[in-house]
């Protein structure tokens, strides 16, 4: 017996829902989509449990992950309830109830609580700057520690909790009882996913966008790699030194592309834009970016004389790290591949 | 008898002649005594035949006329016509049925058909022979309407009627007019209020100096028929006198000390012996209710317009047709129908409307605030296992309206509305739209899988299995449940069975045919309008009365009426009175009179249907029904089973 709660709308238009009282249950939604099947109403019980305010049923849904926007059933929806932007904002919540901290949901919710978070960070980098009397070496010697710091704090503090806590919602409270070689089997799986992102190539129906947002990714933990472990910044090896360049190039040149159909609305995908999904393509787009300018002044040899430029690239680093890894959109990259790795238990439990 | 009868046998095409062999059927009934004429063609009901039908029978002066073909339902008026254009009085046409009841019934026997077919037309040539020029029967009408019930479908005929020219009798049984719409308040779709409806509709009445209302009063007998009824209605003062003081009415009221539930809320509240429904209602005068009045005379020291002395009249009136708006009554639920009766905050949904009424800036019921409003469907309407198996088709649309009123009148309502689908046809549609846009919760069921309301603690809690969630189990903490109730007939059967007139299944009024006859019924003269004929919204409601008005006024405006001749009529020679006639007629046509020392029965032809039922229960063979007398019936016998 689940008990309705009217009120749960109005929280999730808080995460960015357009209006899900609009649905008239016509089920237009899941005609269309390619993830419904006889035993699923995709997208339409996510709507009906959001309308209903079922949250305890939706945190234990792995569904919104499993969903990539591809906005058909928002396309098709005769009532223009918006199905598609409402999964969104479903995962949104979902990461906002992982989270142990309870940030996410206070910087998704409050525009206000993001900007002065940037802006924190931004003055302690200054401040850190300062510190040092802006000597370039010691700020990029600590400025390394903290990339190696920050990384393994966020996974260790904030993620790992998380996707514990999201297995005990979606795994074990709902009685899923899958054996460790199920686990085990399934892992391939995972790293598939994180690395590919592969499931959105069945929804898609540009295959462009899932290229770029392959090559992205590859981009994007390239250079992390680059620059933590094969430290790009300090390297005099030709080949990193290539790589990075390479690297940070593809990955502003797709975000520049990404940004370009955020302003041009041009697909569902990106028709909606929340403050969350700006801050995650700017902010990439400018990591990209100030690490190509900071390796290039190195190599042309004026980083000496303009310091601010590593400044602002540490700056972006560490509001990526602090705030949008752990907090933000990037968390979904993680969700949803673990999301898939779950649903495989699922899967293999309920086929015994 | 007639001596020179035209047959004509048509083969519609193929649809006879296919299966039956025209040709024989005409050669074997040629030399039939009295035919003069017999042909067979290809379509009987063509301009062509039609043109040398009338020929024939001026040419050859034909004095009865057979055309065996389809059935009478379809061309028998139109034969009737060829023959009268032709100048040969209608009634000596006959219609033989060889389509239906031969050729397509008979297709996998054409000589049998055939056979068959050759008896009917014979029958049909037996009763021509004998068959009589008839005129039809002509009664005086009075130009005037008894219009009862002052409601607005009532009130909207009384209009109609005056404005045609005729005399009208708007006869009210309560005290006040303006019936269901105005206990509504709110309407949908127009944003009126039932007062203001009803005070449009009183201002029109009243103006037509034509227009006789009458309030407190009922119609207590009826005889006579249609142009001519005769009743009598029965006055209830009010025991007011006319044109009083205001201020010393609400004293009066003020003073009363009995105070009894107002049903005019529907019985969340009280009033007094001395009442009226709301202050601005019409007619502008309260009425003392002597049921419950004690007569302690309290009343009588503040006000001095109260006239105890004021007696029950009988008024004769006489009018040329009845028009009913008698309306409908909600439906009660049983005790215990959805906890209906057991706990305290189930309300139908009349009750709740005047609920809204009463609170102003927080709705509150039983001194608790009201946040949470379940409202359950279909209560009384679509029954499984009761009576009313109908749609009440009203109550989709006037709840979600109210839902949207009560949620835009008072701060954090939420609405959930447990239905067995949204029936907000035609333009009331938008009203969904807004409710769900609003936030509203759609919940349903089927009739199987009722919602369950139960008391948990101090809470009230409403279950359901909903289909629109997978058939999962949901529950809803209310604070009020309203029981959407629907339409039922009137229990009050008093005008229904003065006049006879008949019930469907569903206990309504019936009409004669509900597409092509929708306002007339079976007693001619009788018209039926407005809710009392099933549920019905107020837009409907006016359609139908302006329908009735109009069929009313038909039938009074010339003065006179042509009926059919085709009725019952007594041997005054060996009628002896029985009475076994008058029971066994359905439409109370017989009367006992005395003639020439002797009792004896009358029919009145105003009244009789020539339906004969009367004639096989008469022990002196009497009777006789004009159009279809023993002689012509006998000999159609003859003719059909001629081997025996």
């Amino acid at each position: 017996m689940a008990r309705i709660n009217p009120e749960f709308t109005d929280e999730l238009i808080k995460y960015g829902a357009f209006d899900p009282n609009a649905c008239y249950n016509c089920g237009n939604c899941t005609a269309v989509c390619t993830l419904s099947d006889e035993n699923n109403s995709f997208p339409r019980k996510m709507v009906r449990y959001s309308v209903l305010g079922l949250d305890d049923e939706i945190k234990a849904s792995l569904d919104p992950w499993l969903c990539y926007y591809c906005g058909e059933c928002s396309i098709t929806c005769p009532r223009e309830a918006d199905p598609g932007e409402l999964m969104m904002s479903l995962r949104r919540w979902l990461i906002s109830k992982y989270d142990w901290t309870g940030l996410s949901g206070l910087l998704y919710k409050s525009l206000a609580a993001s900007i002065s978070a940037f802006v924190l960070l931004a003055a302690v980098v200054i401040w850190f700057g300062a510190y040092w009397h802006f000597n370039l070496e010691t700020v990029m010697h600590y400025g390394h520690y903290f990339e190696i710091a920050a990384i393994s704090l966020v996974f260790l503090a904030i993620l790992l909790p998380n996707i514990i806590y999201m297995w005990w919602l979606t795994v074990y409270k709902p009685g899923i009882k899958a054996p460790i070689s199920v686990y085990i089997k399934a892992i391939g799986e995972l790293v598939v996913h994180l690395f590919t992102q592969k499931r959105t190539l069945s929804c898609d129906d540009n295959q462009l966008r899932w290229f770029e947002h392959f090559i992205m990714v590859l981009g994007y933990l390239g250079l992390l790699f680059t620059t933590v472990f094969l430290d790009w910044f300090s390297t005099q090896s030709m080949f990193i030194i290539v790589l990075g360049y390479v690297e940070s190039a593809i990955i502003f040149i797709v975000t520049f592309d990404f940004i370009r159909r955020r302003i041009q609305k041009d697909k569902e995908i990106s028709k909606h834009s929340q403050p969350s999904d700006w801050f995650f393509v700017i902010w990439l787009f400018m990591m990209g970016l100030t690490a190509f300018l900071v390796r290039l002044f190195m190599d042309v040899n004026i980083l000496e004389n303009n310091i601010w430029m590593y400044l602002v690239n540490l700056i972006i680093l560490v509001q990526w790290a602090l705030i949008i890894v752990p907090f933000g959109k990037w968390t979904h990259f993680l969700y949803r591949s673990f999301a898939m790795y779950f649903a495989n238990l699922h899967r293999a439990t309920l086929a015994k | 008898m007639k001596q020179k009868i035209g047959v004509y046998i048509c083969h519609c095409g193929g649809n006879i002649s296919d299966y039956v062999d025209v040709e024989k059927v005409r050669q074997s009934i040629e030399h039939d005594e009295g035919v003069s004429l017999a042909k067979t063609t290809m379509f009987a009901c063509a301009d062509s035949n039609q043109k040398e039908m009338v020929e024939d029978i001026e040419n050859r002066k034909l004095d009865g006329v057979v055309v065996a073909s389809c059935s009478p339902k379809l061309h028998l008026l139109t034969f009737r016509a060829v023959v009268e254009r032709a100048g040969l009085n209608k009634y000596n046409y006959v219609h033989a049925n060889i389509r239906e009841q031969v050729s397509w019934a008979h297709s996998d026997n054409k000589e049998g058909a055939t056979e068959k077919a050759i008896q009917i037309v014979k029958a049909a040539i037996a009763k021509v022979r004998y068959a009589e020029a008839l005129e039809p029967i002509k009664v005086k009408s009075t130009k005037a309407v008894a219009v009862i019930g002052a409601g607005v479908a009532g009130m909207r005929a009384a209009i109609e009627l005056a404005e045609a020219g005729s005399e009208v009798f708007l006869i009210e049984r309560e005290f006040f007019v303006g019936g269901r719409v105005s206990q509504w308040d709110d309407l949908c779709i127009t944003e009126e209020t039932g007062k203001e409806l009803i005070t449009r509709l009183y201002d029109e009445v009243m103006k037509h100096k034509h227009v006789t209302l009458f309030t407190g009063a009922e119609v207590i007998e009826n005889s006579g028929s249609v142009g001519n009824f005769n009743l009598k209605v029965q006055i209830t003062p009010r025991h007011f006198k006319l044109h009083c003081n205001s201020g010393e009415l609400q004293k009066a009221i003020d003073v009363c000390p009995v105070e009894v539930p107002d049903e005019f809320n529907f019985n969340i509240t009280k009033r007094k012996a001395i009442f009226h429904n709301y202050p601005s209602e019409y007619p502008q005068l309260p009425a003392i209710d002597l049921k419950n009045c004690t007569r302690c005379g309290e009343c009588e020291k503040v006000c001095s317009n109260i006239d105890f002395s004021q007696k029950t009249e009988n008024l004769n009136i006489k009018v040329g047709s009845i028009l009913l708006a008698t309306g409908f009554d909600p439906y009660e639920p049983k005790k215990g129908e959805f906890a209906y009766g057991e706990i305290d905050n189930v309300v139908t949904f009349p009750q709740f409307k005047r609920i809204v009424h009463y609170c102003d800036d927080k709705l509150t019921y039983n001194g608790k605030e009201i946040k949470h409003i379940a409202y359950i469907y279909c209560v009384g309407s679509r029954q499984v296992d009761g009576e009313n198996k109908y749609c009440s088709r009203y109550c989709c649309t006037a709840n979600i309206h109210t839902a949207i009123t009560v949620k835009k009148k008072y701060k954090n309502i939420h609405n959930y509305h447990f239905n067995r689908g949204i029936r907000t046809y035609g333009k009331a549609e938008i009203w969904y739209d807004e409710s769900s846009r609003l936030g509203d919760i759609y919940l349903q069921s089927f009739e199987h899988d009722p919602p369950i309301i139960e008391k948990q603690g101090d809470r009230t809690i409403v279950k359901i299995k909903d289909v629109l969630t997978t058939d999962k189990e949901l529950e809803v903490v209310a604070d009020l449940v309203v029981l959407v109730t629907g339409m039922e007939p009137r229990k009050d059967n008093s005008i229904s069975n003065l006049l006879k007139v008949p019930k469907g299944r569903d206990k309504f009024f019936n009409e004669i045919h509900m597409k092509l006859r929708p306002v007339e019924t079976v007693i001619d003269g009788v018209t039926i309008s407005g809710a009392s004929q099933g549920p019905k919204n107020i837009m409907e409601s006016m359609n139908s009365a302006l329908a009735a008005a109009t069929k009313s006024f038909e039938l009074v405006d010339s003065g006179e009426l042509e009926l059919e001749p085709t009725v019952a009529k007594v041997n005054e020679k060996t009628c002896e009175w029985c009475g076994k006639c008058e029971e066994a007629c359905p439409y109370s046509a017989f009367e006992k009179i005395e003639k020439d020392g002797k009792f004896m029965a009358k029919v009145n032809s105003a009244v009789c249907k020539g339906c004969g039922m009367c004639l096989p229960v008469c022990p002196v063979n009497a009777l006789e029904l004009i159009g279809l007398t023993d002689q012509e019936v006998e000999s159609m016998i003859d003719a059909l089973i001629p081997t025996i």
